[in-house]
């Protein structure tokens, strides 16, 4: 392959290993060339996915996310709060996304990763979204008693294993964990204060009306889910790995709900520029995408329910 | 966090209505039931596996009950440019929590006795010598806790190192034993280490039975730490046979 010239001159006298950390670009760019992957993908296809929910035992919702090599683990967990005089039926959401240093070579202890607090962000803008139509959440389905009692519900997401697309990834997990989501039956006590009530003393407890009757699962419409590309020259990557990440450094984020209505499209800068039809392509990447992991998480749902 | 937390109201975590957790005076002198049904000297089942965090050198998940915790190792790598010349390698350890680790959210314990507890039961088991000027990090993050956790943070930990092909002399088992009464429980959980009276820790390398950490607290009889002790000693063991195995089907199954 003397014919691309450069250092690739070097690619048949050297290790392959060797040749990928020193020439990244070539390596990639030669896999690119014959519209592969060094992981043995299809240019648009995403990871292997998979998802288990209520991995956290203690939590109220949770699920365990893993696109790849991606982990991230969410888990919600619900305390009570006297509402806002503004919003006296609403409860609220509070959304964290934390890279402890076990995730990435990169992440040191003291030295938060910069990322984190970008993603926190994003995942706030995409899941507390309000619209009329639109929301994800209704947060007046969070509201115990007008005025006096509501939800809070905190939702840390922590990655695991940080190997690019994370923003996808975390997302992935936070939808799953409200899918997991159950909002325990609880009562006034005498001193005003919301209690849980358990399976075995509701018997006891009978004379205490329960605010409400049993667990519910709260409403979600439209879920939102994400894919990143990046854009190198003419190609279009889906879902990269943190070396493609590191390597090419364009990336489009397109996030859409389950009707395929478009929720966020980020394009965070980057060195390179979008076409208007690359941004299209995207987009219909990111259909299949959503269709694949609606399933995905379906059937993450039924066999949680078969359990 | 810190910005949301002040823009948000107060709030308190449900608990559940009409059991206000004493400890029972009674069971000073009579036998302990164990909240999970085990007996007394019964550890809770282990469950190891390495190589959980791909982007590690190496890395390791332990399960024992509710206590969860997964542990990456990153280097042998540069030491920090403040740090002076060194000819034998460091050691650096860090553990952290989630904020859903304990059943109230927020309330894990103080990481930096654990992150220097856990330095100090490891750097006994390293040969430091074979990464001169160089550093080792082991990170620990507790996904739930559920008792014993420090002593499942060192097992996972040392399994982490030898999954990331650092020089250990042997890898170092840690157990724990809570006194309450007469009773002494091996591996307790959340539950009955709040009741303890007192509490022993031995972290050993079996094979070659020798004691890197040791800690006693609270009230204690001469004969009962030696039970203790004995009781420790024999779970390390035990404990050091599975991690052992553990690393075997690791190496002897199908390679990523």
């Amino acid at each position: 392959m003397a014919s691309m010239g450069g250092p690739n001159d070097l690619s048949s006298e050297m290790e392959l290993d060797a040749f990928r950390r020193l020439f990244p670009i070539c390596f990639h760019e030669r896999h690119l060339l014959e519209s592969i992957r060094p992981d043995g993908r299809a240019l648009g296809r995403a990871r292997d996915t998979t998802l288990m929910l209520g991995a956290v035992a203690s939590a109220n919702g949770s699920a365990l996310a893993k696109i790849g090599c991606t982990t991230m683990l969410a888990a919600i967990k619900l305390e009570v709060m006297t509402p806002t005089a503004e919003a006296p039926d609403e409860g609220c959401i509070a959304i964290d996304f934390h890279m402890p240093p076990i995730c990435s070579p990169l992440v040191r202890p003291g030295r938060p990763a910069e990322l984190a607090p970008v993603i926190s962000k994003q995942l706030s803008d995409t899941i507390l979204r309000q619209g009329i139509i639109s929301g994800m959440i209704n947060l007046k389905d969070l509201c115990l008693v007008s005025g006096k009692a509501a939800w809070m519900a905190y939702l840390d997401i922590y990655c695991l294993d940080a190997d690019g697309a994370l923003f996808d990834a975390a997302l992935l997990s936070a939808v799953a964990a409200f899918s997991h989501l159950q909002i325990p039956v609880v009562s006034f006590n005498d001193d005003g204060r919301i209690v849980l009530i358990s399976d075995d003393n509701s018997g006891a407890m009978k004379e205490k009306e329960p605010v409400n009757k049993e667990k519910i699962k709260l409403k979600l419409n439209n879920l939102p889910f994400s894919l990143t590309c990046i854009l190198h020259k003419n190609y279009i990557l889906a879902d990269p790995t943190s070396e493609e990440e590191s390597i090419m450094e364009t990336f489009l984020t397109v996030v859409l709900d389950s009707s395929f209505q478009l929720v966020s499209l980020n394009k965070p800068g980057g060195p390179g520029l979008a076409h208007t039809s690359s941004i299209q392509e995207c987009i219909t990447l990111t259909r299949q995408r959503v269709k694949e992991v609606q399933k995905i998480l379906q059937e993450a749902i039924s066999d949680m329910e078969v359990d | 966090m810190a910005g949301k937390s002040s823009a948000t109201p107060t709030t308190y975590s449900p608990s559940l209505s009409g059991q206000k957790k004493k400890r029972p005076s009674f069971l000073t002198d009579s036998d302990w039931v164990r909240p999970d049904g085990r007996g007394p000297h019964q550890c809770r089942p282990a469950f190891l596996r390495t190589g959980a965090v791909n982007s590690a050198s190496g890395s390791a998940y332990a399960e024992f009950g509710n206590t969860k915790v997964i542990v990456s190792v990153f280097g042998p790598r540069e030491s920090k440019k403040a740090m002076m010349y060194s000819d034998t390698g460091r050691l650096n350890c860090n553990v952290s929590y989630t904020t859903f680790a304990t059943p109230i959210r927020g309330q894990a314990p103080e990481t930096k006795d654990l992150s220097s507890m856990l330095h100090k039961a490891l750097e006994g088991a390293i040969i430091l010598k074979s990464f001169p000027k160089t550093t080792v990090d082991v990170f620990a993050l507790v996904l739930e806790s559920g008792g014993s956790d420090l002593p499942v943070i060192t097992t996972c930990a040392s399994l982490a190192l030898a999954d990331a092909g650092i020089m250990l002399y042997d890898m170092v088992a840690s157990v724990s034993v809570s006194c309450i009464g007469k009773n002494l429980l091996i591996d307790p959980v959340s539950e009955e280490e709040s009741y303890q009276d007192g509490s022993l820790m031995i972290t050993c390398m079996p094979s070659r039975n020798e004691v890197t950490q040791m800690t006693v607290t609270g009230e204690w009889s001469t004969p009962k730490i030696h039970e203790a002790m004995q009781l420790c000693l024999d779970a390390c063991s035990k404990l050091g046979k599975i991690m052992r195995s553990c690393l075997k089907e690791a190496a002897s199954g199908p390679q990523d």
